[in-house]
């Protein structure tokens, strides 16, 4: 039986003697790796990153939004507050509206909310504070209308006149007293709500009495805990049909139902969703790459065979068995595909961390994933060997000795 | 049993004990297969290498020596008759034991040296002890030993390119002592060395006789006949004398 670290200095100088070739022979390898590795590591990261972006969105929130107007009242909003497992809820009214600070005009998003919708929607004011129920002149604005919109910076205590248009074409002025700033944040990239930055927020009660409407756009609702939030969701889903008439066999039927309700929890599952079918393509893709890389292996193997003949011929002279020798060449393709592995693994981190920087999110890199890298390669050096080398063991000593 | 055989096939070994046989070759046919044709090679060949001699197998080629070496050497299996390498009787034993068998009891020196070009001088010299190696014997201080003993001392870490093919020859002489074998089965040593060279080689194949060693060579140069204690000619598959 071979000394099995004698092997493994004769199998390693085998490979160094052909760096050129070994090289190339390892590409496919590395690549298919690097691919693995690579999509595994950028996807925890974007997952990462989603966590991120909704905690900032609130948490455990719920929304309903109508594109019809008419639809919610205070009813509704009392029948969402009622519903079990709710913690706070918030109307909310939207509209494009007149800006003037100074001498400057800007249309620019007015939403109008309820104290509530501070906690819901995760709102943090970073200087001033958020309006109460009792405010009702008063706004907090985004980041971005403080510092950005106009030509000078506003401040807490400033007064901005908004300009909004009725539904009969006539339109009103009111002078607002800003209360709070909010805290700047990056872009939100899943809300696919409004950007909070770009946003003056006022009280919910206000925005109503200046478009002379009693109805609101939607609600934003949040429940105490991460796990209630499906459930609680349905929950209002039921009542508010029921309440707004649609006919019991509609309640699965969202088509049905004058308005549309989602929640924390299906986002992340959709995005989940997402992920998934995304990390299904790229394996594909990575699962070619490995294949070819074994191919390769298994073709530069059958070449070391075929042109070592001769010396495979000399070791069974010398008393290698077969075993010994297929131990050898095994090694050596076991190797070769290692050294692939680990250096795909590494342009793989490189790689990842490169694009994670770039599309800028959180850098996550689970070193497990190294390990993964290594066993794919080790597995495909393995099962590249096993032809090459037990080619090898079962060549005819004198033959072989008589080759070339 | 074995002794009868022995005795049997090989009368001349009256006064001798069976330990003192390296190589009993009974009555060994070969024959290849060369499409459905059966291509006899060696007809019903008989051989005795006593311990401590030097035999020199003579033949031109086509003659079998070649495939008579391939027996005793143990690399091939005959189609009839039987191999006694050491009082081991080969036919019984599996490939794997017979692999051991060679690593242990024959060392083979090649007309092209057979060396691995990727290892040193000393590696090469190493390199049957990877596979089997005897506990008693330092396999390192040894290998150092043997090239020193054929005047290689200083070219241990060298590369087969690096040395001439009298050199290399002599690294391959030292890889087939390396495990103290009962045998040093020569195929035509000298075949690609020139005249000095040659004699350099098989000088060392003439000490090493006188040490003891037991050698067979194989060659078609009627020259090397002069460092044997016994000739053996081979023609068409037969031995002429013996």
């Amino acid at each position: 039986m071979i000394d099995i670290r004698q092997a493994f200095s004769l199998a390693l100088g085998s490979i160094g003697s052909a760096k050129m070739r070994s090289a190339l022979t390892m590409l496919g390898i590395i690549i298919g790796v690097a691919a693995v590795v690579a999509n595994v590591s950028i996807g925890v990261s974007f997952n990462q990153f989603f966590t991120d972006e909704l905690d900032t969105l609130g948490s455990n929130f719920i929304i309903i939004y109508s594109q019809d107007v008419n639809i919610f009242y205070d009813s509704e909003l009392e029948l969402i507050r009622n519903t079990p497992g709710v913690e706070g809820a918030s109307a909310f009214n939207q509209q494009m509206a007149e800006v003037s600070y100074l001498s400057g005009t800007k249309q620019i998003d007015v939403q109008g909310v309820s104290s509530d919708a501070q906690q819901i929607s995760n709102l943090e004011v970073e200087v001033g504070n958020f309006f109460t129920d009792k405010d009702k002149y008063t706004a907090v604005l985004g980041q971005e209308v403080a510092d950005g919109k106009f030509d000078q910076e506003v401040a807490v205590k400033n007064y901005l006149d908004i300009t909004f248009r009725r539904q009969d074409g006539t339109t009103v002025t009111q002078k607002f007293r800003v209360k709070g700033i909010l805290t700047g944040e990056d872009n939100a990239f899943v809300s696919g709500g409004p950007d909070r930055d770009a946003t003056i927020y006022i009280p919910v009660a206000t925005i109503n009495e200046l478009l002379n409407v009693t109805d609101y756009g939607g609600f934003s609702a949040n429940t105490e805990d991460s796990e209630s939030v499906q459930a609680v969701s349905d929950e209002i889903d039921k009542r508010l049909a029921r309440q707004l008439g649609v006919s019991a066999r509609d309640l699965d039927n969202a088509d049905a139902k004058p308005y549309r309700i989602f929640n924390q929890a299906e986002i992340i599952e959709r995005l989940d969703q997402l992920a998934d079918s995304l990390t299904i393509l790229i394996t594909i893709i990575a699962t070619v790459a490995l294949l070819v890389g074994s191919i390769g292996i298994m073709n530069i193997m059958l070449v070391t065979v075929a042109e070592r003949t001769r010396e495979i011929g000399l070791l069974k002279s010398l008393g290698y068995t077969r075993k010994d020798i297929l131990i050898l060449f095994m090694l050596e393709s076991v190797i070769l595909g290692i050294i692939g592995g680990i250096l795909g693994a590494l342009i793989g981190l490189v790689g990842s961390f490169i694009v994670e920087t770039y599309i800028d999110i959180p850098r996550v890199f689970p070193l497990s994933l190294i390990f993964l890298g290594i066993a794919i390669s080790f597995v495909v050096g393995l099962v590249a060997g096993i032809y090459p080398a037990s080619r090898a063991a079962k060549l005819d000593p004198v033959e072989a000795l008589r080759h070339g | 049993m074995m002794v009868i055989r022995l005795y049997e096939g090989n009368s001349q070994l009256n006064d001798d004990t069976v330990m003192d046989v390296v190589i009993d070759i009974q009555n060994i046919r070969k024959s290849y297969l060369l499409g459905d044709m059966e291509v006899p090679i060696l007809h019903g060949i008989n051989l005795l290498v006593k311990k401590g001699e030097f035999v020199a197998i003579m033949g031109p080629s086509g003659s079998g020596k070649s495939t008579l070496m391939n027996m005793i050497g143990c690399l091939d299996r005959p189609t009839d008759g039987n191999v006694m390498l050491m009082g081991k009787d080969t036919r019984s034993i599996s490939d794997n034991d017979l692999a051991e068998l060679r690593g242990f009891e024959i060392g083979f020196v090649f007309q092209n040296f057979n060396l691995i070009p990727r290892l040193s001088a000393y590696e090469n010299v190493l390199l049957p002890t990877y596979s089997n190696s005897k506990v008693n014997l330092d396999n390192e201080e040894r290998a150092r030993d043997l090239l020193e003993t054929v005047g290689l001392g200083d070219r241990l870490d060298h590369k087969p390119t690096e040395l001439s093919g009298g050199q290399r020859q002599r690294v391959a002489i030292a890889r087939s002592l390396i495990n103290d074998p009962s045998l040093i089965l020569a195929d035509e040593p000298t075949g690609n060395l020139d005249t000095k060279t040659s004699t350099e080689v098989m000088d060392i194949f003439s000490s090493l006789h006188k040490g003891g060693c037991t050698i067979v060579m194989i060659t078609h140069d009627p020259e090397m006949e002069k460092y044997a204690d016994r000739v053996v000619h081979i023609r068409d598959g037969y031995i002429e004398n013996n």
